[in-house]
């Protein structure tokens, strides 16, 4: 047995030590929202938190995380950055087949959360290693900015989502 | 992978000094008179796998891939053909099971096997020539307490003149020192401990010692660094600059019971297969012996721009996922690690997912050169350390010849604080070699 804190909770998971944490997270746990891609680290689709960092679960054994909390996209939203990032996503509808999209808000997430107020060069360097197929990545640059700015920075190929402030009255259903 | 170079350089050996040198062609068989011992006690066979492994016979005599262990099978590629590695099971009519005690210790000691057929010196025997009579019997003995399979060895492929064995002889003539291993009166116990694992079971040599115009191992350079196979076996003399004489000792002791240390990087490729294989079965005395012998070794300078740069410029102004604010991007180079790299190794190359991500102070990253980063880019890493961790996919069939250099120089540059000289050309020749 192999405690692993996931989401707040401690997690005893009756998994061998080389298992792959996204294993454990999907079919041991039951939290599929964080998606398998390509399995080496390279599409960023399996990316959770670990303590605060971005890292890909594919490649991360449950015996390397010890002590740490890992937060996947199911709790996210309860961090500021996540919920920011979360609400931009649906200001701007970044999401078309939606597949690689839990590793993209975790990935913007930890960005926004480690550089509150990223350039372009810092939205490269975290984002690049998220692929998207449906070829996403104007709306995701555009929605980090939204998250971290509250205002719009890009210009809009197409116009979607709400005027560039966020709305004053409440929050949308996250 | 491992060491088949030393085949190449073994039969390029007899090219240059079997034809020309005949007249000092010694007689190969030595008399073996003593038959095979009786049935061995349970201390002995431990003995016997504890220095099986320090002499990481695994490594060449298992076939890759989960093949059964000790029955051979592993396949060394040269330019002018293919060999195997040998059974070394106790099987009678495909192993050794037939060998007799003096057949063994002559195989280890003179390189020829049963029946004098000379070996090649892929079989490191110029460096098992050191080992005692009683620790090469009892190697045997665990040998011969193992399950006997039944696995003919593959015949070579090699064409004439490097199928004639005999040339072997001439070769052993010049360059087998054929002697058991001495300890030094100016070394301490321990540290000639250490020397006896280093040289006579651990072979370091073959891969860490340079070799000379006719490709016997330059004695006065020992462990000076080498390149085969298209890796760099680096410099682990006691220079402070250019070997490990400024690791400390738990560096060491790190890197060779897990084949990481801290601050100095991961192991991989080869070495990687020799901490797996052997180095980490070491006792905790006979590392710190083994660590105790490195100390004493001769420093021997490397190429200048080949030191170890602890505190590269890129790296320290970065944070873990981001590079400094002001950096200018340096392109393709660039491009491809943030894609496919930064997310594990980061951009401060402290690494994450596990430690054998960190690449500051790793000697691969100060190599300008940068044999092993492309090795390592090319085929990945997948080695039973760390519970598995120690895993990095191979990039080679994805990406180009040029993407590969270019990614190459970027991270020489970032975490080496020196100008990658990786051509695509390059590249290129180390697939072919890997």
């Amino acid at each position: 047995m192999i405690t692993v804190n996931i989401n707040g909770q401690d997690q005893a998971l009756d998994v061998e030590p080389d298992t792959p944490l996204l294993w454990a997270l999907r079919d041991v746990v039951g939290l599929t929202g964080t998606k398998f891609g390509c399995g080496i680290a390279q599409c960023g689709a399996c990316t959770v938190h670990v303590d605060g960092q971005a890292m890909r679960s594919c490649v991360l054994p449950v015996s390397a995380i010890g002590g740490r909390s890992v937060t996947t996209i199911e709790a996210v939203g309860k961090s500021p950055a996540g919920q920011k990032v979360q609400q931009a996503w649906l200001d701007i509808e970044v999401v078309q087949c939606g597949y690689c999209q839990s590793g993209q808000i975790m990935s913007a997430a930890a960005l926004i959360q480690h550089i509150p107020n990223p350039s372009d060069a810092d939205i490269d360097a975290a984002m690049s290693g998220n692929i998207c197929r449906c070829g996403t990545y104007a709306r995701v640059r555009e929605a980090i900015k939204l998250a971290a700015t509250g205002h719009c920075a890009a210009s809009r190929t197409i116009p979607v989502g709400p005027p560039p402030t966020p709305p004053a009255d409440g929050e949308k259903a996250a | 992978m491992s060491r088949p170079a030393r085949i190449r350089l073994a039969a390029a050996g007899v090219i240059l000094a079997g034809f020309a040198a005949l007249a000092l062609q010694v007689g190969a068989g030595r008399s073996t008179t003593a038959q095979a011992g009786a049935a061995a006690d349970p201390a002995l066979i431990d003995r016997g796998r504890y220095l099986a492994e320090a002499a990481d016979c695994a490594a060449c005599h298992t076939a890759p891939g989960g093949g059964p262990i000790y029955a051979g099978g592993r396949a060394f590629k040269l330019p002018f053909g293919t060999m195997y590695s040998t059974n070394i099971t106790a099987d009678a009519a495909t192993g050794i099971g037939g060998w007799s005690d003096d057949d063994f210790v002559n195989a280890l000691q003179h390189g020829v096997g049963k029946g004098g057929r000379h070996l090649y010196p892929s079989m490191p025997y110029t460096s098992y020539t050191g080992m005692s009579r009683s620790d090469a019997l009892a190697i045997k003995a665990y040998l011969f307490s193992l399950r006997p399979l039944h696995a003919p060895a593959r015949p070579s492929t090699f064409p004439f003149p490097f199928n004639q064995r005999w040339g072997m002889a001439v070769w052993n003539a010049l360059f087998l020192k054929d002697r058991r291993f001495e300890a030094d009166p100016a070394l301490t116990a321990q540290q000639n401990r250490g020397a006896y694992l280093a040289t006579a079971l651990g072979h370091c040599g073959e891969c860490h010692t340079p070799r000379n115009v006719a490709f016997g191992l330059e004695r006065g350079r020992q462990f000076a660094g080498a390149v085969l196979q298209g890796w760099r076996a680096y410099n682990i003399t006691a220079d402070k600059a250019y070997g490990v004489g400024a690791w400390s000792d738990r560096q060491l002791a790190d890197y060779l019971r897990t084949g990481h240390g801290d601050g100095r990087g991961s192991a991989s490729g080869p070495m990687g297969e020799a901490v797996a294989y052997s180095l980490r079965h070491l006792s905790p005395e006979d590392s710190s012996a083994l660590i105790a012998y490195l100390r004493t070794v001769k420093p021997q300078p490397g190429a200048a721009g080949t030191e170890a740069n602890l505190a590269p410029p890129a790296a320290v102004a970065a944070t873990a996922w981001a590079p400094a604010a002001d950096e200018k991007s340096p392109g393709l180079g660039k491009h491809i690690f943030e894609g496919a790299c930064s997310s594990c190794h980061q951009w401060n190359g402290q690494g994450q997912q596990n430690a054998y991500a960190a690449l500051i102070g790793a000697q691969s990253v100060n190599d300008p050169a940068g044999l092993n980063v492309v090795q390592t880019v090319l085929h990945g890493v997948k080695l039973p350390l760390g519970d598995g961790a120690a895993f990095m996919p191979a990039f080679g069939s994805g990406y180009s010849d040029a993407e590969v250099a270019a990614v190459a120089n970027y991270v020489i540059g970032r975490f080496g604080g020196k100008a990658g000289k990786v051509t695509p050309a390059a590249v290129y020749k180390a697939r072919e070699a890997g």
